[in-house]
């Protein structure tokens, strides 16, 4: 219920996602300044694209995972959640849940869009595609709401989200753009399936992880 | 009223580091009884509210509250105690009953949206129910965070310096609601800078200067000149050119 | 009991010192060149034995952080702190005396191969726990939220290491499973002689750091009495 508190939120204002998407947009137009790729016919799109949307997909993330961290501190309800009678892991579950379903709002409406720039057939690789990006988001969501708990609790710890995200989280970016790519082959999911089980193994790591350890960030 | 005090402290310590921001304190609240906390900044006040309600540590000593301790029983004692602070602790982009709703599911109540009409009626801000708190001014967002802390019917209250920033109307109302919660018989443990109101709102008193308890007593009958007169004696010495509450 | 700590640290400073010496002596003097690398290669008795020792200081954060959270000991953050500064010492020395040895080899200073890749990604983790140290508000908080962040680090390292490997795999591989070893016996025994050279230096230093640290507790605790509230 903690999620649907802050889904609530965004569903007023629509301020993150607004914002999250708005920054994909410029991340993609500064992509094709920065990479000229209007021959992504000729690198084919199944090199390039992964990459692209990963990483527009991860930073868009990031702002929302902070936001989420600092709707808390306007007004200090971070400690009324404390205060409350609910385990801290639970805490953790709701939030993570809500920037999952964030980011993947955000992606639903940025993947049509890159098939439009990138001129690629979705439709034909919608299935497995989708089966990818939902299961590496999940993790991105959760490595990305601990570390945002990390980065709310210290003085200045905006830029410090962003540094521990990336370096900690590069299996999951090693493995999102191999099956991207492979998917966007035209590959079944089986080819991929070592990736997928590893990531969906990482996943389930950082939950627990996650959910033992939360209550220490939220300590003080 | 049972035998048992609800809440027991003893040989509370914090340390930060080499500091003791709490040193060995050692009280008692009994059920229904009503307890003012007084002090100079830094003293201790907040560390000590912070760690009765849960969200600090202490760093050695025994709290019992309602016979049990918090650190292994954490989520029952949570149920039977609420905090006011200065901060609101509210969502400020979301209406007061959806506030309220979403505090009421997160303490397991049964009809969160009749519990949130009841509480909002009880603080008069029905009428403003389903404004986002952001538009309510600092008396009724006090009011409304009374209501939150009130909605799970918590036999102990903590309040940190709940008088802060308050205009007369609501100043009012949160005595008046103050002296209700202690006809009702919950307990209460008020942590304020206003001499003359905490002694006038509770049953005992309790002077905290550097982490350790300076002075305590019975409420009634307190002469409050000579009351300020001590309080100063104990917290080290009154400004220059005379004392004010 | 701090006496015999004194004496312990002491003799593990003479030992490795020695040692030191005669590791110096075993590469430059005692070992071949190698036949296809030259005199380069000699990096790699410097560059495996301490990317070796920067996994284990991992661990040692790993187990260091784990064990804070459930005791609240500061040795314990002491310890971690020390794990993680050394470590990204001893990572730092990889990547450096990696490159060079890329160079000669591969003609490029750097390839975005396993290995390299994986170690600067440490590397940058190893900063990042130092930073949130830093930013941190108070020593409690910096050090819980530091062994948070070890315990998520120490579980990630290998999750990186197969992973990039999966995805590239240039790296020279001396040992590995299967296959015959490819070192003379003088180049072995100087290999094995340096790794436990490495990792006498890398117990000296986390010894070292861990009770700077306690000390520094110390210092602080008093000047903090003194200072007065």
């Amino acid at each position: 219920m903690v999620a649907s508190k802050d889904l609530q939120i965004e569903w007023r204002t629509l301020e993150t996602l607004s914002s999250m998407v708005l920054f994909s947009l410029i991340v993609l137009v500064v992509f094709n300044f920065a990479f000229d790729l209007t021959t992504v016919r000729q690198i084919g799109v199944a090199r390039l694209v992964p990459g692209v949307l990963w990483v527009t997909f991860s930073f868009s993330a990031i702002v929302g995972f902070a936001r989420s961290f600092q709707i808390e501190r306007h007004r200090d309800s971070l400690s009324a959640l404390i205060l409350a009678p609910v385990d801290r892991s639970v805490l953790f579950t709701g939030k993570a849940l809500a920037n999952f379903a964030t980011v993947a709002a955000l992606e639903l409406l940025i993947l049509p869009l890159s098939a439009v720039f990138f001129d690629y057939d979705l439709l034909a690789v919608l299935g497995p595609l989708v089966a990818v990006v939902l299961l590496h988001t999940l993790g991105l969501c959760e490595l990305g709401t601990l570390f945002a708990a990390v980065a709310a609790r210290v003085g200045r710890g905006e830029a410090l989200l962003a540094t521990l995200l990336f370096p900690v989280a590069s299996p999951l970016f090693i493995s999102a753009v191999k099956c991207t790519s492979g998917v966007l082959e035209g590959k079944p999911l089986s080819s991929v399936s070592n990736w997928m089980l590893v990531t969906a193994g990482f996943d389930v790591l950082y939950f627990l992880v996650a959910m033992l350890t939360f209550e220490y960030i939220l300590e003080d | 009223m049972g035998d048992a005090p609800i809440l027991e402290a003893r040989n509370l310590m914090k340390r930060f580091g080499a500091i003791a921001a709490l040193d060995g304190l050692d009280f008692d609240l009994a059920a229904g009884e009503s307890l003012a906390v007084f002090g100079p900044n830094g003293a201790g006040k907040t560390t000590l509210t912070r760690i009765l309600t849960g969200s600090l540590r202490m760093t050695s000593g025994s709290l019992k509250i309602a016979g049990r301790d918090p650190r292994a029983h954490g989520i029952e004692t949570q149920r039977i105690i609420g905090l006011i602070s200065h901060q609101t602790f509210l969502y400020d982009d979301l209406t007061a009953r959806q506030n309220l709703i979403f505090f009421a599911r997160l303490y397991g109540l049964d009809d969160p949206p009749g519990k949130a009409v009841e509480l909002l009626d009880s603080v008069r801000l029905l009428d403003r129910a389903d404004d986002p708190a952001r538009t309510f001014s600092r008396g009724m967002q006090q009011r409304l965070s009374l209501a939150r802390c009130l909605i799970h019917d918590p036999r102990i209250v903590f309040l940190d310096e709940p008088f802060t920033g308050l205009d007369p109307y609501a100043a009012a109302l949160l005595r008046a609601t103050l002296e209700r919660l202690r006809h009702e018989g919950r307990t209460l443990f008020l942590v304020t800078h206003n001499l003359a109101e905490g002694l006038e709102l509770s049953d005992r008193w309790m002077i905290l200067a550097a982490g350790k308890i300076r002075a305590q007593g019975e409420s009634s009958g307190v002469d409050r000149t000579a009351f300020e007169r001590s309080y100063f004696q104990h917290v080290g010495g009154p400004p220059a050119g005379g004392a004010h509450a | 009991m701090r006496g015999i700590k004194d004496v312990l640290t002491v003799s593990l400073l003479a030992v490795t010192a020695v040692l030191m010496f005669g590791a110096i002596y075993a590469v430059f003097v005692y070992v071949p060149d190698e036949r296809i690398m030259g005199p380069v290669q000699r990096i790699f008795y410097f560059h495996v034995p301490s990317a070796i020792v920067t996994f284990f200081s991992v661990l040692v954060l790993l187990v260091g952080s784990i064990a804070y959270l459930w005791t609240r000991q500061p040795f314990w953050d002491n310890l971690s702190r020390a794990a993680t500064e050394i470590g990204l010492l001893f990572c730092a020395v990889v990547l450096i005396t990696g490159p060079i040895w890329a160079k000669k080899a591969w003609g490029v200073w750097w390839t975005w191969e396993a290995r390299l890749t994986t170690t600067l990604v440490l590397w940058l983790i190893l900063a990042a726990c130092l930073m949130v140290r830093g930013y941190a508000e108070n020593r409690d908080q910096g050090a819980r939220l530091a062994a948070v962040l070890g315990i998520v680090a120490g579980l990630d390292v290998p999750i990186i290491y197969k992973a990039v490997d999966w995805w590239r795999g240039q790296h020279p591989v001396v040992f590995g499973p299967g296959k015959k070893n490819p070192l003379a016996p003088e180049m072995l025994h100087t290999f094995l002689f340096c790794l436990l050279v490495f990792f006498l230096l890398y117990a000296l230093l986390l010894t070292l750091r861990t009770r700077v640290a306690t000390l520094e507790d110390r210092a602080r605790a008093i000047s903090e009495t003194l200072g007065g509230r």
